[in-house]
């Protein structure tokens, strides 16, 4: 039973490194498309697939292995040069990807293996690489070699400088059944430098007791290389466990007398043909500069012997390097943030009872607890923390099939791509970022003739750009398209009866109609897009993540969407204020300063809501007015400045309380709609303060008070939304119900409400 | 199949054709001691081979071995591929089983 579970464990953890090589295959790939000399990338190609293959054959993935096997024999050609890199060759290995991907999920999800499209896929290589196999069995290979090495000698050159390394390695008796093969390792090893490698045969038993599967063959190989010896164990990765290692650095200016050596022991160590074991790892020992056949036998077995101690140690020291990152699964981690953040919401309770105490010690305790509390938040948050790297890379395949399926010449240019973001958010981006991009590339980028037409430059360009803002995170989506007809937009808004003809709508919003159920405004519904039903996708995802979209655009020029997310989505620091009886939190990422305001304050600006502070005239919102708090204000106020995209702003309150670690909790579905408030929290007293949003407070202050004075300006239009109508009417703002139920409504209800 | 004894001929030739890998491993085995068995001289043909891994290069020189034991005649059939020898070569694998023998000789060059 154990067994089975370790073995499922592996797997599992094969399946997760699969699915990153894959992506990194895939970006590879895309990239040797466009430069299609690159020995390196060729290289890189060729590693991966072998990786997967090695690691599959390992993990019981043996059709995987096996289908891997032929595409890594075809990258083989390339590199060797008797295959030249063509799209389609790339396209090839794209949709063989695909396959393996399916492969390697299948059983775990609805994952479908073709194995239809396999064969044919193998098929096609074996007519690309059949046809380069017939084209000059002569003295080609030679050639080919001859063209590529200068590549891999240069960039040893530019790079540190090479020194040779002495390999021993003899494949254990598993090594093969696993699916490596000796011979691709020590190619591989030939990647990295000049390698001479000898052979040595005299384990290999008499062909009848012979068993087929197993390698009695060894090595001893003088590699000279600029490459470390991590890199040199790496091409062992999967086999290290499997058989004997022994990787050791020798004085550089040796390296060329000990390829002669290495190569006449070769020559005698084949003519003697049944040597000892012993002799064969201490054959091409240079040191006293004699042939091997030459040495007395106690010499060898001491010096073979003490080869022996040597690799011993060495792996008793290279344990812990290997250590040094391990591979959690998602979902533990995701069950460590809960319990923090039950935990911070517990000492938030005891903090409030020790404040309340007379026992130093208790308080002591607290505060040791409080702090400690915190520093586990932190560090939990930063387990979950992942580079969007990974989740922009996989667009280059989708803007690659796109632009070939449409006929488009699309270039993706990624910026930011180390911006790391909470892995739950991640997770949710991809689809509103496909969305987002294949309505780029299908509405907004025109056809290479229109672009030519235009003057434009005939690629086009789709940018992908990440970048931290406070507390959340900025990701944007352009193209140097055609942008968005805003009178189309308009009239078929007007048409679906989402607004009036006469209705007065800046840019922004006649732009967020694209984002309406079913909105659009293509004449005909295309493969990529046009049914209307990305974008409102799009919405619907960003804001369950609590964030934000705009769009902007400009006719001729192009389109950027601009996604606003939280960082995180499960804990926040925040300022704890007080409105009446209702508790608020607000994002401490996004609070400036807090300043008081006094009646005299009030009656200096003649009541409009302005604050000086210090020489600048600051707008501000009166919470209690806007969460229509009916209780009396108190004699001094605080303003909390916060930073907002229309500029610092102010938000009024009566106290601020201090400081506090919130866990979030959402709402739940019936204040979806409520945009303000992004969540809300459980005190330590037990109260709910609900989370404030400052961007979309402002956001939503400024629009409000743009449509009343376009509505004074006008006359009200008749189909203004019923909440502003309603605004227009009582000054009684949309959400003041909620207040109610966060100053009456106890913890329980809330929890309740938000499961 | 990819290896095959073909007793017809005179003398008896095991061909190897394709990629030979350890999933031939057993099959080879079997070949090979079957040509070791069946005469005094058989010859082993590679022209048609376009891959060899170890366990098959184990094998051949092992069928080598046993043939000089036993007396029985082992040579090469035709040329061995370039992409073969490129591949056994880099790995130090060089002296390649045979490549001494004087049908291979005259054929290689």
């Amino acid at each position: 039973m154990a067994a089975d579970q370790d073995i499922d464990q592996f797997r599992h953890g094969f399946q997760e490194e699969a699915r990153e090589l894959l992506v990194e295959l895939e970006a590879v790939l895309l990239e040797l498309n466009e430069r299609r000399e690159d020995g390196e990338l060729v290289g890189r190609v060729f590693r991966a697939l072998h990786t997967i293959k090695g690691s599959g054959a390992m993990f019981g993935f043996d059709e995987l292995a096996a289908f891997a096997h032929k595409l890594e024999n075809a990258f083989d050609e390339v590199r060797k040069g008797h295959l030249a890199v063509t799209p389609d060759l790339v396209d090839l290995t794209l949709s063989a990807l695909d396959q393996i991907r399916a492969m390697v999920e299948e059983g775990e999800n609805d994952a479908a293996v073709d194995r239809g499209a396999c064969a044919q896929i193998l098929a096609k290589v074996r007519a690309l690489t059949g046809s380069a196999d017939t084209a000059g069995p002569g003295n080609e290979p030679d050639k080919a070699r001859k063209a590529t090495q200068p590549v891999t000698e240069k960039e040893a050159e530019s790079a540190k400088p090479e020194r040779a390394w002495r390999i021993h390695f003899a494949p254990g008796p598993e090594l093969m059944r696993n699916g490596a093969d000796p011979l691709l390792l020590i190619r591989e090893l030939s990647g990295l430098g000049r390698l001479t490698a000898h052979a040595s045969m005299a384990e290999i038993p008499a062909i009848g007791e012979l068993e087929p599967e197993r390698c009695y063959v060894c090595w001893e190989m003088v590699l000279v290389t600029s490459a470390g010896e991590d890199a040199i164990r790496d091409v062992f990765i999967f086999v290290e466990d499997v058989c004997e290692l022994a990787i050791e650095p020798e004085a550089a200016e040796d390296g060329a007398i000990r390829d002669g050596a290495t190569r006449d022991g070769a020559i005698r160590e084949g003519a003697i043909g049944t040597g000892s074991p012993a002799a064969t790892v201490a054959s091409p020992e240079p040191e006293t500069g004699a042939p091997p056949a030459v040495e007395c036998a106690g010499d060898v077995i001491a010096k073979a012997l003490e080869e022996k101690r040597r690799m011993a140690g060495r792996r008793a020291t290279d344990q812990p390097e290997t250590s040094a990152s391990l591979r959690v699964p998602a979902a533990r981690l995701d069950q460590l943030v809960d319990l923090v953040g039950e935990m911070v919401t517990v000492q938030a309770r005891l903090s409030e009872i020790a404040a309340g105490s007379d026992d130093s010690e208790v308080l002591a305790v607290s505060e040791e607890i409080e702090r400690l509390t915190s520093a586990l938040r932190e560090n939990s948050m930063t387990l979950r923390m992942v580079p969007i790297r990974a989740t922009f890379e996989r667009f280059r395949r989708l803007v690659h099939d796109l632009a070939r399926d449409l006929g488009k010449d699309v270039e993706l240019t990624i910026e930011g791509a180390d911006t790391e973001l909470d892995k739950t958010v991640i997770d949710q981006l991809g689809d509103p970022l496909m969305h987002l991009i294949r309505n780029s590339m299908d509405h907004g980028i025109e056809s290479p003739e229109r672009r030519a037409a235009e003057g434009k430059r005939p690629t086009a360009k789709i940018h992908l750009a990440a970048q931290h803002s406070g507390a959340s995170v900025l990701i944007g989506v352009s193209d140097d398209g055609a942008g968005i007809d805003g009178d189309a937009v308009r009239n078929r808004a007007v048409e679906r009866g989402l607004t009036t003809a006469d209705a007065q709508l800046s840019e922004a919003e006649i732009f967020s109609f694209i984002f309406q159920p079913g909105f659009s405004t293509a004449k005909q519904v295309t493969d990529v897009s046009g049914r209307g039903v990305g974008m409102d996708v799009v919405r619907q995802r960003v804001e369950s993540l609590r964030g934000s979209i705009e769009v902007a655009s400009q006719r001729g020029q192009g389109t950027t969407v601009t996604l606003r997310l939280p960082l995180t989505l499960a804990i926040i620091d925040g300022l704890l204020v007080t409105v009446g009886e209702a508790f608020f939190v607000l994002p401490l990422a996004s609070t400036l300063e807090c300043i008081e305001l006094t009646r005299e304050d009030i009656e200096r600006v003649n009541g409009k809501h302005m604050a000086d502070v210090r020489g600048e005239l600051i707008p501000y919102i009166r919470l209690r007015q806007y969460f229509a708090v009916n209780t009396p204000r108190p004699e001094r106020e605080q303003i909390m400045v916060v930073e907002s995209e229309e500029g610092r702003c102010g938000l009024v309150v009566d106290q601020v309380l201090g400081d506090c670690q919130t866990v979030i909790r959402n709402l739940g579905r019936l204040y979806r709609h409520v945009q303000v408030v992004s969540g809300a929290t459980i005190l330590g007293n037990g109260k709910v303060a609900l989370i404030l949003d400052p961007q979309r407070l402002v956001q939503e202050a400024v629009r409000s008070r743009m449509q009343r004075e376009r509505v004074r300006a006008q006359g009200p239009p008749p189909n203004l939304t019923p909440n502003l109508a309603r605004e227009q009417q009582s000054g009684v703002p949309p959400d003041g119900a909620l207040v109610e139920i966060a100053s009456n409504v106890g913890a329980g209800a809330l929890a309740s409400a938000s499961h | 199949m990819p290896v095959t004894f073909d007793r017809s001929a005179e003398p008896g030739v095991v061909r190897l054709e394709g990629e030979i890998d350890i999933a031939l491993a057993a099959a080879l085995k079997e070949v090979l001691l079957e040509g070791l068995a069946s005469a005094g001289e058989v010859r082993i043909s590679l022209e048609s081979a376009t891959g060899l891994d170890v366990t098959a290069v184990q094998l051949l020189w092992a069928a080598e071995r046993e043939a000089k034991a036993s007396g029985v005649v082992l040579a090469l059939q035709g040329p061995v591929p370039e992409k073969l020898r490129a591949t056994l070569e880099e790995a130090g694998l060089e002296r390649f089983p045979f490549a001494d023998s004087p049908a291979a000789a005259s054929e290689a060059q």
